[in-house]
């Protein structure tokens, strides 16, 4: 294979963030028309070497080439203009602006000293007829849909020249036929000969789309495989360095026993208008996962939220073990046997300034043995949390540690195992594994279902539909606050569920 | 983070340098002789007793307010309003010394300092429950009510409390009320050893209790906070009648050592040295006092380094505004460490790389 070939070359990269080597002697490279996957754990040093291709950080060694052309200090300017795109896993787009007016910012068609509108609009048209997308050019950004938003981001690329468009985890925001749509739209982008990288740690979408793939550990380069040699496990093993489990299923060795949680008819306030909680119910039994489905922001969070007193309830109950718990205040609501890890784990789940011990302890730091006498008996306190750090396996295994420094998952495994210790009757799991590598994954989807097997309930909610259906005995699918359906997990199929949470079929298939 | 604590105290010290230097050069423009002016400074506060008495008379109000402000801090609060609770306290302390004869000796002091602290704790509460109840602004309502407690002691000692001589000030507290002088004739007095146990009981209550740990986990993140349990609205009105009690003791302090009554305006912004004391060190509590020492000697050797070295003493307040600008500039010093490790890093050739801190 000649270098001609390539359009995008990354070279013994080396990248240092003060002592932290992000990228070390890393390579990539691109051929035309080819969706090539980026793929490793979090911290692998994925987007960093994307960046540094896109100009927004400056490599330290190694070279770039665009079309064999040697490129030094790139700038996300000269990037653009080499005909680079990236499509960020944050939306860069202004709320209060039209689709229209997005795609053009910074790139306006002039007509004299006015923007020609109308050409900037026959130009974005011939995008969204090429590549089959719906979008509406007049809406503004906070009217139209996270998938729509997607497009938006792709067509503002293309609109100032993109050849070679990086996408940095595109699907994490998606439902599975949002991503259906958005694969068939990155086939059309490459029959026209544009190239593709593809970030993401999914790997059955790496395994559906790609061409090529290459992985990343550490900061490192692992190697580059051709998609047809090779498979999920591999891919896998290749990621993390070792064996993984992927799919931890639910057992069903566990009967479902008492109601353990019951939500009645429940109405919240919400942050968005479609997120309003309105008259939800559903049960959670013993030795029960019951997983929570929806796309973002239909309010999962809000009913997590009214559920552990952390949002007011404004119609409704909530029944905990037989015990209403309605508007309890969080730490009443704890001591009726209610255990949380919460969906945002660095701000609610973790006090980032604070020690590995002391957030381990936090939930029990001034009762005996911990403080006595008034004062904090620190010795008590680092056994405590040396016996949970090698029990869920927290690393570093340090408990004077600074959170802040953690990675994804260690940070989650503090959370949880505070929150198993704690021992409640149920366990909200809000979004466990995300931002979180996959031998973390794996260790606490293990630990979920061992609190299962110890004959708890377990409620959890997941933007990851693979997690809910992999993990519940029964899906709850919830869109604009309402619930639209209840699932038996063992029968539902992806597309089912899919459907339920676009709200497309209405409440006519409950479970008995 | 024991290398970043320590850190810390090398970025004060490398600032405290700076700002003489600025200082220095400064004197040096206008035509005296910075040597000479900072030799006058250091003599006029440190050596002989009235001028080491001077220095620890003004370092014990400057403490008590500067750790007052850095508690509330540690409830995530800014708590502006200590000079009206050093006024209320020690109106309260004045009040207390002189009407309330009934208790003997030691009895009688305790009863000054309770009152004294009841009525700072319970003025600083006004700004922390409309902060959590309705989440006005506690800096706003600070400041303002600073106003209010200055003109009602106003108003007191000129009217209802007066000691009837024609000069502002309530009557003389009685004897046994009075805390014993030290390094006389200065104004030193024993509320320095109360003041030094009280910087060990705040130091215990942040880092070594329970109620401290809740202060920290509301302060640092009041959203995992309220998640764990912790009712946040109370801790943070604890924190500040904390805050506002170390407040009332300082003005205790001053009426029963310094002063044996209470005179109108007799703190020229006192509590804004501890505010000052306390930022520059970032609210740590074990800091708070080598800080308030610096100011108070700064204050105290003013006047000294005008007479002998005819330097003017506003010189001082320039030094520490210098202070405060490169104490808040906290990547000042980090920078050029940043860079200065740099050039090392490339000078070995990269040859010692370590592997990555992020764990």
């Amino acid at each position: 294979m000649s270098a001609e070939n390539y359009v995008v070359e990354m070279v013994d990269i080396e990248k240092n963030f003060a002592t932290v080597k992000a990228v070390d002697h890393s390579f990539f490279n691109l051929k035309k028309g080819e969706i090539h996957s980026l793929i490793g754990e979090n911290g692998a040093g994925k987007s960093t070497m994307m960046k540094m291709l896109y100009g927004l950080y400056q490599p330290d060694a190694g070279v770039i080439k665009i079309n064999g052309e040697e490129m030094r200090d790139l700038t996300p300017g000269k990037a653009i203009e080499k005909g680079i795109g990236m499509v960020h896993q944050e939306f860069m787009l202004v709320n209060e602006l039209t689709v229209l007016e997005n795609v053009i910012l910074g790139f306006e068609p002039k007509k004299g000293v006015t923007i020609d509108f109308d050409e900037a609009r026959k130009k974005i048209q011939t995008y969204i007829d090429d590549y089959h997308m719906e979008i509406q050019p007049d809406k503004r950004i906070n009217q139209i849909s996270v998938g729509e938003a997607q497009r938006v981001e792709i067509i503002k690329t293309l609109y100032r020249g993109a050849n070679v468009l990086i996408m940095d985890e595109p699907t994490a925001v998606l439902t599975p036929q949002e991503c259906v749509k958005f694969f068939e739209i990155l086939q059309e982008l490459r029959k026209d000969g544009k190239s593709i990288i593809f970030i993401s740690h999914k790997l059955n979408e790496v395994m559906e789309i790609s061409d090529r793939v290459s992985v990343m550990r550490a900061g490192k380069y692992i190697t580059t495989v051709d998609k047809k040699d090779t498979n999920p496990t591999d891919l896998a093993k290749l990621m993390v360095g070792r064996d993984v489990n992927l799919h931890i299923k639910s057992g069903n060795a566990v009967k479902p026993g008492e109601v353990v949680l019951k939500v009645d008819n429940l109405w919240t306030s919400g942050e968005k208008e479609i997120s309003k909680i309105r008259g939800i119910s559903f049960e959670v039994r013993a030795g029960e996962t019951v997983g929570i489905a929806g796309v973002d922001g239909n309010g999962q969070s809000e009913l997590i939220e009214a559920i552990t007193g952390l949002r007011k309830v404004e119609k409704g109950t909530v029944t905990l073990s037989g015990k209403d718990i309605t508007n309890f205040a969080p730490k009443k609501a704890r001591e009726a046997g209610l255990s949380h890890i919460p969906e945002e784990r660095n701000v609610r789940g973790l006090n980032r300034s604070m020690s590995i011990e002391d957030n381990l302890v936090a939930l029990k730091f001034d009762l005996e043995p911990f403080t006595k006498h008034y004062t904090r008996n620190k010795k008590e306190v680092r056994k405590f949390a040396e016996d949970l750090i090698e029990k869920f396996d927290i690393r570093p295994k340090k408990a004077d540690v600074i959170t802040q420094s953690l990675s994804g998952g260690n940070a989650q495994k503090i959370v949880i195992a505070r929150e198993v210790d704690a021992g409640g009757d149920l366990l909200i799991a809000a979004q466990p594994t995300r931002g979180v590598d996959i031998g973390a994954i794996e260790s606490i989807r293990t630990t979920l279902e061992n609190v299962k097997k110890d004959g708890k309930a377990i409620l959890l909610v997941s933007a990851d539909l693979d997690e809910v259906m992999d993990m519940s005995d029964r899906i709850v699918v919830m869109y604009e606050g309402k619930i639209t359906g209840i699932l038996n997990a063992k029968d539902a199929t992806k597309e089912e569920v899919g459907l339920y949470m676009l709200g497309q079929a209405e409440q006519d298939r409950k479970e008995s | 983070m024991e290398k970043e604590k320590s850190n810390r105290y090398v970025t004060l010290l490398l600032t405290l340098i700076l700002s003489m230097v600025v200082g220095a050069i400064f004197m040096w423009l206008v035509g005296y002789h910075p040597l000479d002016a900072y030799v006058q400074l250091f003599k006029g506060a440190f050596i002989g007793k009235v001028n080491l008495g001077t220095t620890l008379q003004k370092f014990v109000p400057i403490l008590l307010t500067g750790l007052g402000f850095a508690v509330a801090a540690k409830v995530d609060c800014f708590n502006a309003g200590i000079e009206g609770e050093l006024y209320l306290g020690a109106m309260a302390a004045a009040w207390a010394g002189h009407y309330v004869t009934f208790l003997p000796g030691i009895l009688h002091i305790l009863f000054c300092f309770l009152v004294a602290m009841v009525v700072g704790a319970l003025w600083a509460a006004i700004p922390a429950i409309l902060k959590v109840k309705w989440n006005v602004n506690e800096i706003c309502v600070c400041i303002l009510s600073t106003y209010v407690a200055k003109y009602f002691c106003s108003w007191l000692c000129n009217g209802p409390l007066t000691a009837g001589s024609g000069i502002p000030q309530t009557p003389n507290i009685t004897d046994d009320a009075v805390l014993p002088k030290i390094l006389a004739p200065s104004q030193a007095n024993f509320g320095l050893f109360i003041a030094i146990a009280i910087i060990f009981f705040i130091g215990w209550m942040i880092y070594k209790s329970a109620v401290g740990m809740k202060f920290q986990m509301v302060g640092l993140n009041k959203k995992n906070a309220e998640y764990l349990g912790i009712n946040v609205k109370k801790v943070v009105i604890q924190g500040m009648m904390v805050s506002g009690a170390l407040g009332g003791i300082a003005g205790a302090i001053e009426v029963m050592g310094a002063y044996g009554y209470f005179l109108d305006n007799f703190s020229l912004n006192i509590a804004n040295d501890g505010m000052l004391a306390s930022l520059i060190v970032w609210n740590d509590i074990l800091l708070v006092p080598v800080m308030s020492l610096f100011v108070a000697a700064l204050k105290a050797g003013a006047l000294s380094m005008e007479r002998f070295a005819g330097v003017p003493r506003s010189i001082v307040d320039t030094i520490t505004a210098v202070f405060i600008i490169f104490a808040t500039m906290e990547t000042l010093f980090q920078v050029s460490k940043g860079r200065f490790a740099g050039w090392k890093q490339k000078k070995q050739g990269n040859s010692k790389s370590e592997g990555g801190k992020s764990i």
